[in-house]
C-alpha cells in the first residue's frame, strides 16, 4: 500500500495506489436541515439511469430517515461496528481507516449486504429516535429527532470501489474526478460492492456487471448540475468542485462553505475515503450522533448554521442552493444581492437574500369577492 | 503387526478398486469424434487426472480457507479440437446471478506460446500470454432455456414500467432495442457478463492477474451438468500450439463455487499440469 494524504483525517494513511488527485474535484453541498425527504432527487435520477433491467432496485440516489434508516439495511452500523473504535484528537483522527484494518489477503475492510438488505429501501422513514409518550407531540420543541440523510456516490478521492477492483476496471477521471465502472472491462466480481463502505455500487444481474452513479457526467461536462441536483424540491444541493485546503478561493462557493466556515462536513470521514459529497448537518440533532457521521467538525458546524443570518455571506451563499440548474463557481453578495458566475467569469443567476412578502387579503373588495385558498 | 494389516489391507483396498485409470498428466486420448456432452460415454475412453486445488493466495483478495479440494480431469481431441472434462464436488448449484450472489465456473488455462520457460501459472505474465478457457453455470443455464427477464430470477418480481418497453416503442422494433442497450451499458458496449448467448464459455487472454480480457476467438464450445453433487463439465477449443502429435504443453484448471462467494480472483487453482496426446491404439 502507498502512503497518502488525507486532509479529512488532518493525517497521511494507506492507500491501495499512490495519491493522484484529478485536476479539479467534483463536490457538492447537502443541507440535511432543508431535505423533506419527497425523493423526488430519488425518482429524477431512477427515471434518467436506472429504469432498464437488472435495475429495478438500484437507488443510486436514496434518502434515508436517520437514525434508523439505511438503504442497503445497516450499511453503516456494520461497518460503524468492525471498525471499533473510531476516536479523533481534534481535527486528527487517530482510528484505523477501512484500508488500514483490512484483514490479511483483503484490500480493504468490507462486507457483502445480503439480498434482503435491498429489501427495504425506505426502512425507518421518519421514525425519530425515540418512542412519543402520550400527549409530548403537544408540546414545543419536540424532544425526540429524526432528519433525512440524502446519499449519491460520494466520488471519494481515495474511492474503496476503485482500490477492491482486482482488474482495475473502476476509475476516477482526472479531469473532473467523477469515479466509473468501466461498462466494458467489468467482469461482475462485485469486489466493489464489497468494498464501498457507502453501498453506492449495486451489481446489475442482467447484465453481470456492476454499476454506480455517474454524476450525471454528459451534464456535468455542459457545465450542468446533475440531475438530484436540478430537481430537487427542497433546493438543499449545491454541485461544484472544491479545492484543495491549500488551494482555497473564497468566491468558489464548495470552498468556502467546505473549507472557509467549515460548515459542510463529508459522511463518515473515519472510513478514510475522502469523500466528496459535504453535508450541513441537522441542527435539531445531537451532536454526538452528528459527529459520529460527519466528524469532529459536526458542533462547530451547527452553531455556525444556526447564525446565518447574521453572517450576510453565508446567507446569500445558501440562497444560491437549487437558483440555477448551471454548475456556479463563484459567488459574490453586493448588498442583499448574491450573484452566482461560472468559471469564466459569465453571471448565471442573482438571487435577493431577502424575497418580498406580499399579503393578499382574503376579501378583495375591488373585485367585490372572496378569495378562497384553492389551486 | 497392527501397521503392516492396516498397511495390507490398504493396498489390497487399491488393487481391488474399479475407480476410473488415473494418471500424473492430463493425457488427450485421440479420437475422430469429440463428445460435447459430460455424460457421453467416450469419456470413459480417457485416462483421469486427479487434479489438486489451492487457494489463489498469491494476489488480494486472496482466499486463506481452501474449499474445493479437487477437479477430477479427462482430455479427448480429435486433432484439431481438444475437450476437457472437469468434474468437481459442489453441492449447491449456484447459477442465479443477483446482488452478492457468485455463480459456479471453472476454467482452463493454457500457454498461449510454447516456450522455453513457461508463464506464471497465475494468469501468465507481461510478454508471456495465458489462454483461457472459461464456463459459467448461469451462462449455462441461459443455454438451457432460462429467458432474459428479472423474473426468470426472481420469479415473485413485479415491475412497474420499463421506459424501453413503452408505447409507442413496437415490441422488437430496432427503436426499441436501442432504448433499451440505453439502459443496459455493459451490452451496448458488448461486454456480455449477462444476457442471450451462443455458448456458454468464453475465449479469454491473460498477461498476468488483473489483465484478462476477451482474446482470439479459438472456437470454445462448452456444457455443463450440475448432478450427483457436483458439476460435470465439458470444455472444448482449437487444439494448442504444442500439443501436435507426441508434443507436450501445459495446462491450468480452476475452480469458483458461488456458495462460498467466490468470483474472480477468489478461486480454487491448480498449478501447471503437462498436457500431452496419446494415441488410442
Amino acid at each position: 500500500m502507498a502512503r497518502v494524504y488525507n486532509w479529512q483525517l488532518g493525517r497521511e494513511m494507506s492507500y491501495w495506489y499512490p495519491e493522484s488527485r484529478p485536476q479539479r474535484q467534483f463536490a457538492a453541498v447537502f443541507d440535511t436541515n432543508k431535505c423533506i425527504a419527497c425523493q423526488t432527487c430519488t425518482l429524477a435520477c431512477k427515471t434518467t439511469w436506472t429504469s432498464g433491467k437488472g435495475q429495478e432496485y438500484m437507488l443510486w440516489n436514496n434518502v434515508e430517515t436517520k437514525p434508523y434508516g439505511s438503504y442497503p439495511l445497516a450499511y453503516d452500523l456494520k461497518l460503524l461496528d468492525m471498525l471499533n473504535g473510531q476516536s479523533w484528537a481534534g481535527n486528527k483522527y487517530e482510528g484505523q481507516t477501512i484500508f488500514e484494518s483490512a484483514p490479511a489477503g483483503e484490500r480493504v475492510l468490507g462486507w457483502r449486504p445480503e439480498e434482503q438488505d435491498y429489501a427495504y429501501p425506505n426502512v425507518g422513514e421518519d421514525d425519530c429516535a425515540n418512542q412519543v409518550d402520550s400527549g409530548a407531540f403537544l408540546n414545543l420543541p419536540h424532544m425526540n429527532w429524526f432528519f433525512y440523510l440524502a446519499r449519491i456516490c460520494n466520488h471519494c478521492t481515495y474511492p474503496a470501489c476503485l482500490a477492491s477492483c482486482p482488474r482495475g476496471s473502476i476509475y476516477k477521471r482526472p479531469e473532473d474526478g467523477i469515479v466509473l465502472v468501466d461498462q466494458g472491462r467489468c467482469r461482475g466480481y462485485q469486489e466493489c460492492v464489497r468494498g464501498c463502505p457507502y453501498k453506492k455500487v449495486f451489481f446489475n444481474p442482467m447484465t453481470g456487471t456492476s454499476e454506480k452513479c455517474i454524476a450525471c457526467f454528459p451534464k456535468i461536462e455542459q457545465g450542468i448540475q446533475p440531475q438530484c441536483f436540478v430537481n430537487c424540491i427542497g433546493k438543499i444541493r449545491l454541485a461544484g468542485y472544491l479545492s484543495r485546503p491549500d488551494q482555497v478561493r473564497p468566491d468558489n462557493p464548495l470552498d468556502y462553505l467546505v473549507h472557509i466556515k467549515k460548515i459542510a462536513l463529508p459522511l463518515f470521514p473515519q472510513f478514510g475515503l475522502e469523500p466528496n459529497v459535504y453535508y450541513i448537518p441537522p441542527i435539531h440533532a445531537p451532536v454526538s450522533f452528528n459527529q459520529q457521521l460527519f466528524g469532529p467538525g459536526a458542533g462547530e458546524a451547527m452553531k455556525a448554521y444556526r447564525n446565518a443570518a447574521n453572517d450576510p455571506d453565508l446567507a446569500s451563499l445558501l440562497c444560491l442552493f437549487g437558483s440555477t440548474e448551471m454548475m456556479v463557481s463563484r459567488f459574490r453578495r453586493t448588498g442583499d444581492v448574491v450573484a452566482g458566475s461560472d468559471d469564466k467569469g459569465a453571471e448565471l443567476v442573482r438571487v435577493p437574500m431577502r424575497e418580498p412578502v406580499y399579503v393578499r387579503p382574503a376579501v378583495d373588495p375591488k373585485n367585490q369577492l372572496v378569495r378562497i385558498n384553492c389551486p | 503387526m497392527r501397521y503392516a494389516g492396516v498397511t495390507l489391507m490398504i493396498l489390497l483396498s487399491a488393487a481391488c478398486s474399479k475407480g476410473p485409470k488415473q494418471v500424473a498428466e492430463v493425457v488427450a486420448m485421440e479420437r475422430a469424434g469429440l463428445p460435447a456432452n459430460p455424460t457421453d460415454a467416450a469419456w470413459e475412453e480417457a485416462p483421469e487426472h486427479l487434479a489438486k486445488l489451492v487457494p489463489q493466495d498469491q494476489v488480494e483478495p486472496r482466499v486463506l480457507t481452501p474449499t474445493t479440494g479437487e477437479v477430477r480431469v479427462r482430455a479427448l481431441t480429435n486433432g484439431n479440437e481438444v475437450a476437457f472434462r472437469l468434474e468437481w464436488v459442489d453441492d449447491s448449484k449456484s447459477d442465479k446471478p443477483g446482488p452478492t450472489k457468485m455463480i459456479d465456473a471453472c476454467a482452463i488455462q493454457i500457454p498461449a506460446r510454447i516456450e522455453k520457460d513457461l508463464p506464471e501459472p497465475q494468469m501468465g505474465q507481461e510478454g508471456k500470454p495465458v489462454q483461457v478457457t472459461y464456463w459459467r453455470a448461469d451462462w449455462q443455464s441461459t443455454i438451457d432455456g432460462r429467458g432474459d427477464t428479472i423474473r426468470d430470477l426472481y420469479p415473485n418480481a413485479s415491475i412497474d414500467h420499463y421506459p424501453h418497453e413503452a408505447k409507442p416503442l413496437a415490441p422488437g422494433s430496432d427503436a426499441q432495442k436501442e432504448m433499451a442497450l440505453r439502459y443496459s451499458p455493459a451490452r451496448a458496449l458488448g461486454n456480455m457478463r449477462g444476457g442471450p448467448r451462443s455458448v456458454p464459455v468464453e475465449d479469454l487472454v491473460a498477461n498476468g492477474p488483473g489483465t484478462l480480457a476477451p482474446g482470439p476467438s479459438l472456437g470454445a464450445k462448452g456444457k455443463g451438468a450440475h448432478q450427483k453433487g457436483g458439476w460435470s463439465v465439458v470444455i472444448s477449443r482449437k487444439i494448442p500450439e504444442g500439443l501436435a502429435p507426441n508434443q507436450k504443453t501445459h495446462i491450468a484448471f480452476a475452480v469458483w463455487q458461488g456458495s462460498q462467494r467466490e468470483s474472480g480472483a477468489r478461486k480454487m487453482r491448480t498449478g501447471w499440469i503437462t498436457l500431452s496426446r496419446r494415441s488410442g491404439s
